[in-house]
């Protein structure tokens, strides 16, 4: 068990490993998203009461649980980097945080966009879009304070506080924000949580989406977690003989 | 001026160690006092700072009664929270730049009631004035009567979890070069649930809902940041300064 932890911490066993992987998770991603998005797009049928607008939601809701789940991943990546000092958990802390604040922020956007059709405006002061523009705005600082601190081992372990602090804000931020607005004006969103006992031909489309979603993720999370190995390593002897060999072909 | 409290602290490690935790603790609250109050503009800054942020609203909204009744509450929470802001950079980083902070972190006592101590007194300077004077500004933004407890009451609680957050973002980027905007970006989001609590306790009051609830969740995130913050900015410390 420890072996395979630490052998994991490794980037350079990371790096030959995920090279094995990405042919298979490109694979997974193109047929889960062309299923998806073509029987979403296409073969749904339109909701009684949102007409065509329904099929927004099959972007919006895979991209959202997305941007919730990134800021857990980036804490639980910090404190191994703090605990266990895993450098393969830091350069994974380094890359999720560009793709959580976009991932958010494709959330605001495609629910801007629905909500210009649903409820005719595009932005509201409701608790989910606040906590999530918050949820933003703690992203952005994650990604300042890496840039701005020089030497990479203190940016890494800055980061991680941050990461921690940030995450057991963020449930914090969820519920004052929640209990801010609903005291204020109950029930004036649609809740999200009517999707269960809709029928199949409804969330089945949805389930493969969030899931075609979930595994462009870590596509674009593995490569700039080897992004980041190559530059971190480039001076270390496999990197070198890796480059060689790309030149020689 | 203060560098003969400082020498007379660090003088002899043996008698640091014999040193309690409390003696030191009041030791790091009474030195961070002095300073201060050696350095009286620094220590009026926040309070001008307060004074004028809050009185640009009138002139930015408008100077009519009702509407200013509305935004009060939120007004005076936010002024606050900017000021709180701008008193930050004070906490760490003249004892990052003449060596003292070191010292401290070498010092055998715990260093999260170092920190805390340093903490209240960033509280006490910056916080505790705003408290004293936010009646009279919620005077200058017609405040409904009622509400002048329970404002004074939720800034009371509220301050010092500003002061406490912010520590751990001051903490963090004590040892960069521009950090003015940089504390700004990272502390404000962590800041949000205070705000919204306390200004809506206070807004609240003037409709007559109970408050109850509101005081409980701020007391839960004064508890919560008096335990955990002191502990992150002692990490975030120890990072920076290396």
């Amino acid at each position: 068990m420890w072996l395979w932890f630490s052998k994991l911490g490794s980037p350079r066993w990371f790096y030959e490993l995920s090279s094995k992987w990405l042919p298979w998770l490109y694979a997974l991603m193109f047929v889960m998203l062309g299923v998806g998005l073509v029987w979403a797009l296409l073969f749904v049928p339109a909701d009684y009461q949102q007409g065509q607008t329904i099929r927004i939601m099959y972007v919006h809701v895979p991209v959202a649980s997305i941007s919730l789940a990134c800021f857990p991943l980036m804490a639980i990546a910090g404190t191994i980097t703090l605990v266990w000092k895993m450098k393969l958990a830091d350069m994974v802390a380094k890359s999720v945080a560009p793709i959580g604040a976009w991932f958010t922020g494709l959330a605001l956007a495609s629910g801007a966009i629905w909500g210009d059709q649903i409820w005719g405006t595009w932005w509201a002061w409701d608790a989910r879009l606040t906590s999530l523009l918050i949820q933003f705005f703690l992203f952005v600082g994650v990604i300042a304070l890496r840039s701005a601190i020089e030497s990479p081992d203190a940016a890494a372990k800055a980061c991680a506080v941050l990461a921690i602090v940030g995450a057991i804000n963020v449930p914090i931020i969820k519920y004052s924000v929640e209990w801010w607005n609903t005291l204020h004006q109950p029930a004036s969103s649609i809740s999200f949580d009517a999707v269960a006992p809709n029928p199949p031909e409804i969330w089945v489309p949805l389930v493969i989406m969030i899931l075609a979603v979930y595994v462009f993720f870590a596509i674009s999370l593995i490569l700039r977690t080897r992004n980041e190995i190559l530059q971190r390593e480039r001076r270390a002897q496999w990197v070198m003989d890796l480059v060689a060999r790309d030149q020689q072909k | 001026m203060s560098g003969d409290i400082r020498s007379e602290g660090n003088s002899n490690y043996e008698l640091q160690q014999s040193v309690s935790t409390w003696t030191a603790f009041c030791a790091t609250l009474k030195r961070d006092l002095l300073i201060a109050f050696k350095r009286r503009n620094d220590l009026l800054n926040p309070v001008m700072f307060f004074l004028i942020v809050v009185s640009l609203f009138p002139l930015g909204v408008s100077p009519d009664p009702m509407e200013l009744t509305r935004i009060s509450a939120g007004v005076v929470w936010v002024s606050a929270l900017l000021a709180s802001m701008l008193s930050l950079d004070n906490l760490y980083r003249a004892d990052y730049e003449d060596g003292s902070l070191e010292q401290l972190l070498l010092s055998p006592q715990p260093l999260y009631f170092l920190v805390l101590a340093k903490n209240i007194a960033h509280w006490l300077i910056s916080g505790l004035p705003v408290v004293i004077l936010s009646p009279l500004l919620a005077y200058m933004l017609y405040l409904p009567a009622e509400a002048y407890t329970t404002m004074v009451l939720t800034l009371l609680i509220g301050t010092p979890v500003l002061s406490l957050f912010g520590s751990i973002g001051v903490a963090l980027t004590v040892g960069l070069g521009s950090r003015g905007l940089i504390l700004a970006v990272i502390v404000l989001p962590l800041t949000t649930p205070v705000l919204i609590i306390g200004a809506k306790a206070v807004t609240d009051v003037m409709f007559g809902v109970p408050l109850a609830s509101h005081f409980a969740l701020l007391g839960a995130i004064l508890a919560l940041a008096l335990v955990m913050s002191p502990l992150a900015s002692a990490a975030a410390l120890r990072i920076s300064v290396n």
